[in-house]
């Protein structure tokens, strides 16, 4: 950040990082699994010192997650952080030899992308050239063959298989619920001051047009209970959509 | 030499998650067959017509976002309305079986591949259901 970007501020010179524990890890075979498969991703950032962590639910690969599994999933992370005692040193792993030759090998392996990326001009000429997506594409495919041929082994799908299904409980979300959301929304169209809305949604197209920073306007315009569908229109008005070569 | 079969692979509605439809895509190319994969957030009039303009034998619909009732019999009463019923539909994603049994029975749909469905077996049942020419 400082040497690339001659960043001032010192803080934003340090790395703080989310860790979102992996969705593509979650199986639908035998869902009680991924509570585990979670607690030691959780476990992985929090010994890698993330400062912000959102662990999955254990039925994200059903449906959006039901109360009961969010509840248990921030159960994992108070079970890490009160009852495992990771918590008591800041880098518990420092000085592992593994560890840190993983570290520069990700970090090694992170700047050859990296200098990649700069030699096709930047991430949006790589993406404009389906850089990263046939790259994620890639790994997919890779990562299915190995799973179909019992290379790489995931517990419950091809190995250690059972014959029951177990059934969870899973969210069910209620039909009438968009008509419900569609009837807010009109009445919250009702209520608000129009003029105000139309004003600052014209400010946000004006600072886009211009490019300037459109953070200060974003928090007037929500304030003044302009939904996000008009904003991202206003940016849409401005800046167009991005449609993507898919690549396959 | 017969001629390849043609495949939709279609990604409806509005999740993002088109993993899964990549690599089946992929696998069907690699098994010989010429895929077409429309990208995401496609309307079933969207996909009705790119599969009659690239004139496919099959559509593979991907849906992980739960509205497979909405919008696969939308997609099935567009084909019938179009003359298009020799199309073979499968649908794959995050369906109950329940549901499952439903687009088939009641709505034509031709297979429903569930998580752990294996690449081959697609490519089989596909190879076996669409009737080649001479």
């Amino acid at each position: 950040m400082r040497d690339r970007y001659g960043a001032q501020d010192e803080r934003s010179w340090k790395l703080r990082f989310h860790t979102q524990t992996a969705g593509c890890s979650l199986t639908w075979q035998q869902p009680y699994n991924n509570v585990i498969r979670t607690a030691v991703q959780a476990m992985a950032a929090v010994l890698g010192g993330t400062q912000s962590l959102h662990t999955n639910s254990l039925d994200e690969a059903y449906a959006l997650p039901s109360e009961h599994a969010v509840t248990l999933a921030l159960r994992t992370q108070q079970v890490i952080a009160h009852e495992s005692g990771v918590t008591a040193t800041p880098d518990p792993l420092g000085g592992s030899y593994f560890v840190e030759w993983l570290t520069d090998e990700v970090e090694r392996q992170a700047w050859e992308y990296i200098h990649r990326i700069d030699a096709m001009g930047g991430m949006i000429p790589a993406i404009e050239q389906s850089f990263p997506q046939r790259e994620i594409a890639d790994a997919s495919f890779r990562f299915q063959k190995q799973v179909e041929s019992g290379e790489a082994v995931i517990v419950g799908v091809n190995r250690f298989q059972s014959e029951e299904g177990e059934r969870i409980e899973l969210l069910q979300v209620d039909e009438s619920a968009a008509s419900r959301q569609r009837q807010k929304l009109a009445s919250l169209r009702a209520r608000r001051d129009a003029q105000r809305v139309a004003e600052c949604l014209e400010a946000l197209r004006c600072a886009a047009r211009e490019d300037r920073n459109t953070m200060p306007l974003l928090i007037a315009a929500v304030k003044a209970y302009v939904t996000v569908g008009e904003i991202c229109e206003a940016f849409r008005d401005v800046y167009g959509a991005w449609t993507e070569t898919s690549v396959i | 030499m017969p001629t390849p079969i043609r495949v939709l692979v279609a990604k409806p509605g509005l999740d993002g998650h088109d993993r899964g439809a990549k690599v089946i895509a992929r696998a069907l190319r690699d098994a010989g067959m010429e895929v077409i994969y429309t990208g995401l957030r496609q309307t079933p009039e969207m996909i009705v017509n790119a599969a009659l303009q690239e004139d496919v034998q099959v559509i593979g619909l991907s849906i992980l976002s739960g509205a497979h009732n909405a919008i696969v019999p939308r997609v099935m009463e567009l084909l019938r309305q179009k003359h298009m019923n020799d199309v073979v539909v499968v649908v794959g994603g995050i369906i109950p079986d329940e549901d499952a049994e439903e687009l088939k029975k009641k709505h034509g749909v031709a297979a429903v591949y569930q998580p752990g469905a294996p690449l081959e077996a697609i490519v089989a049942f596909l190879r076996s259901s669409v009737h080649q020419p001479a």
